[in-house]
């Protein structure tokens, strides 16, 4: 027990010494929790608050012209325009200004679209009640045809998004349109004392939608940059550490330390969990302040603060089995490196993939098939999986039991993997 | 003859992907009280004999024998009554020499007074005191070179492995080292030393065994092997004629 107490005490030391190293394991990952939080809040804000610059051109200057133009002015995915330079765009001028990247999307309403949809009604309503149609109605709608202009080097999900809600609102107004139609049509024909059909397009407004997060959390919970950078970059920063363990074991590999305490009465498994300790406790740190940003710093940007769910002790069970997974792995890496460069080169490398793999920088829903079986032996996976259970589903401590023996488990592996590592070395 | 304290059959080590052997075949006897210089070029196989001998590598034949039973069976033993300075400073540049010495005595089962008081006598003994508690990476090579002694004697071995001990160190601090471990020596250690001063290995060696190519290829005492060899007026004739003038990479 005193050779161990040594040990956390001399680790604890040189850590302590190292105060530029010690500064780069707390100030970085807050850093860059703040940074990717705030640039991916900044993304979804440039959608949802300023929009997507759009063109219009009305070529039709009739009711489907202006309720399309007026329904654009008033949505928020859109940055509306209907003109280019101080004039009025035309199609010609909205396809090149497109092209230059000038607007994102030019909706182009083609002349005489209201009349044709009105043609195309009068003909539906001859056709039904034994009226006369009037010629080629039929024929003149079914051609109208409005043309979108898409910036190639837009992004394609946020093009999706603006285009389909562009596609739904046109719907509706063409919809509209031919309700009003129709309604005055037969208000026309139907002979005098029948009741005439009013406000027709309104009464078929009969589906709402609501929408609610399927969150156990008392008072819900709300999904924002926050709430879901936070924890993913903690656990990114918390791997970080991996650079830091492996430049330890290196370093005592380069300098001879290593060497003279293979010769001493002292067993590797002591060695190993003296650091473990040190750095497991040093990552432990690392999390609450990330945790503390969270909470009280990113209002201060004015962000949401994030919250912690209903499980504190669940919170703190997932960091400490991260952190043991996380230094765990730089004592292998460490252990199986031959040189200082190439162990800070696959540390550094091996954390990357990981949390690609593991869903920080995109998640594992967005992912290929095999990606995602893939990520799914990704230890930073089995992390936000348990840290998503407890700020986004509202889940308690039990919940966390599987990503943190997971975590703990694969923490074993990594240390018996070095252990058989160094007895190799031994023989080789 | 007395019982030897340490004693190698027929030793051998092929590193793996090697194409040759480091050591071939290596055999010696040290006695107990005797300070034993392992001579021989670059690349003759001193380090890998001294690295299987006090246990972190495993020899790929032969047999060691620590006071007569196989290290093997008592390596725990073997190790709580051996010290080991290795050819490199192995100390934690940040720490203090008084910090690194509490270290490495706690390491050997030394704690509390006995292990501040030890500390305080042997930085006492090299000169070290004043500089107790200045950080390692702030020392002249010399300094370090003792502390990096200390750390190896500080519980008392029965038997000291010395990798190339007064490397790279001016000649006041190589004859404070030499005559500290001429002292050690007196009072009972045994020492396995391993040197490119050949003059210096002359006068403090009991036997002298000169490696190369793996293999031990002349032992004795310094005054027989200079006897011995043909025109030879002193120990670095003697291993010039054994090893060649050929450079060693």
């Amino acid at each position: 027990m005193k050779k161990f107490l040594a040990i956390i005490i001399k680790e604890t030391r040189m850590l302590l010494r190292d105060k530029i190293g010690l500064s780069i394991l707390f100030i970085m990952p807050l850093v860059l929790i703040v940074v990717m939080t705030v640039i991916q809040d900044a993304a979804f804000h440039s959608i949802s608050e300023e929009g997507v610059p759009l063109l219009f051109v009305d070529n039709d200057q009739d009711s489907l012209g202006i309720s399309i133009g007026n329904g654009l002015r008033k949505s928020p995915l859109c940055s509306f325009s209907d003109h280019i330079n101080g004039k009025r765009a035309t199609a010609e001028t909205a396809k090149k200004a497109v092209s230059e990247g000038k607007f994102m999307i030019a909706v182009i309403v083609p002349e005489n679209a209201t009349k044709r949809i009105r043609a195309s009604v009068e003909d539906l309503v001859g056709e039904t009640m034994g009226v006369e149609a009037k010629e080629n109605a039929r024929a003149a709608a079914d051609s109208v045809e409005i043309i979108l202009y898409i910036d190639p080097v837009a992004k394609h999900s946020i093009v999706a998004t603006v285009t389909s809600n562009l596609h739904e609102f046109i719907a509706a107004m063409k919809t509209k349109l031919m309700f009003e139609t129709f309604s005055a049509q037969i208000g026309e024909i139907v002979p005098d004392g029948v009741s005439k059909p009013a406000n027709a397009y309104e009464k078929t407004q009969i589906i709402s939608y609501k929408q609610e997060y399927a969150s156990k959390l008392e008072g819900g919970v709300i999904p924002n940059a926050v709430q879901h950078n936070v924890p993913a970059w903690t656990i990114f920063g918390i791997f970080f550490i991996v650079v830091s363990v492996v430049g330890n074991v290196m370093k005592e590999k380069k300098d001879g330390s290593a060497f003279r305490l293979h010769t001493m009465p002292t067993s590797y498994s002591q060695l190993i969990t003296g650091k473990l300790v040190v750095y497991v406790t040093v990552c432990t740190l690392q999390f609450f302040a990330m945790m503390l940003v969270g909470v009280y710093f990113m209002p201060v940007l004015g962000l949401p603060s994030l919250d912690l769910g209903d499980s504190y002790s669940g919170l703190l069970f997932l960091g400490i089995a991260t952190a043991f997974a996380a230094t765990s792995f730089g004592i292998l890496i460490g252990t199986v490196a031959q040189s200082e460069q190439q162990g800070a080169i696959l540390g550094s490398l091996s954390v990357l993939l990981l949390s690609a793999l593991g869903g920080i920088w995109v998640p594992t829903y967005v992912m290929p098939g095999v990606m995602r079986t893939i990520s799914e032996f990704s230890p930073m996976s089995w992390s936000m999986d348990g840290f998503y259970k407890l700020l986004f589903r509202g889940e308690g401590f039990f919940s966390t039991f599987v990503p943190g023996l997971k975590l703990l488990a694969i923490s074993c592996i990594f240390l018996l993997g070095a252990s058989l590592f160094n007895r190799y070395k031994k023989r080789a | 003859m007395e019982d030897p304290i340490i004693e190698v059959n027929n030793l051998k080590k092929t590193y793996a992907g090697a194409l040759e052997p480091s050591l071939n075949g290596v055999s010696l006897k040290v006695k107990k009280g005797e300070v034993y210089g392992l001579l021989g070029p670059n690349g003759a196989g001193k380090t890998t004999l001294i690295s299987i001998l006090c246990g972190v590598v495993s020899p790929s034949a032969g047999s060691i024998l620590y006071h007569n039973l196989p290290v093997t069976d008592n390596l725990q033993q073997l190790k709580q009554e051996i010290g080991v300075v290795p050819q490199d400073i192995a100390l934690y540049p940040t720490l203090t020499a008084r910090e690194n010495l509490e270290f490495y005595g706690a390491m050997y089962g030394i704690h509390g007074e006995e292990l501040r008081s030890v500390i305080r006598s042997w930085l006492d003994k090299f000169e070290l005191s004043h500089a107790a508690d200045r950080r390692i990476d702030k020392f002249s090579g010399g300094m370090k070179r003792r502390v990096n002694l200390i750390a190896s004697i500080m519980h008392n071995p029965k038997l000291l492995f010395l990798d190339e001990p007064t490397v790279g160190v001016d000649v006041q601090s190589r004859t404070k080292i030499i005559e500290q471990l001429t002292e050690l020596n007196k009072n009972g250690m045994t020492i396995i030393y391993t040197s490119h001063h050949l003059a210096e290995a002359e006068h403090f060696c009991d036997t002298i065994g000169i490696m190369d190519a793996g293999k031990i290829i002349a032992n004795g005492a310094p005054a027989e092997l200079i006897g011995q060899t043909a025109d030879a007026r002193d120990l670095e004739d003697v291993f010039l004629a054994l090893t060649n003038r050929k450079l060693r990479d």
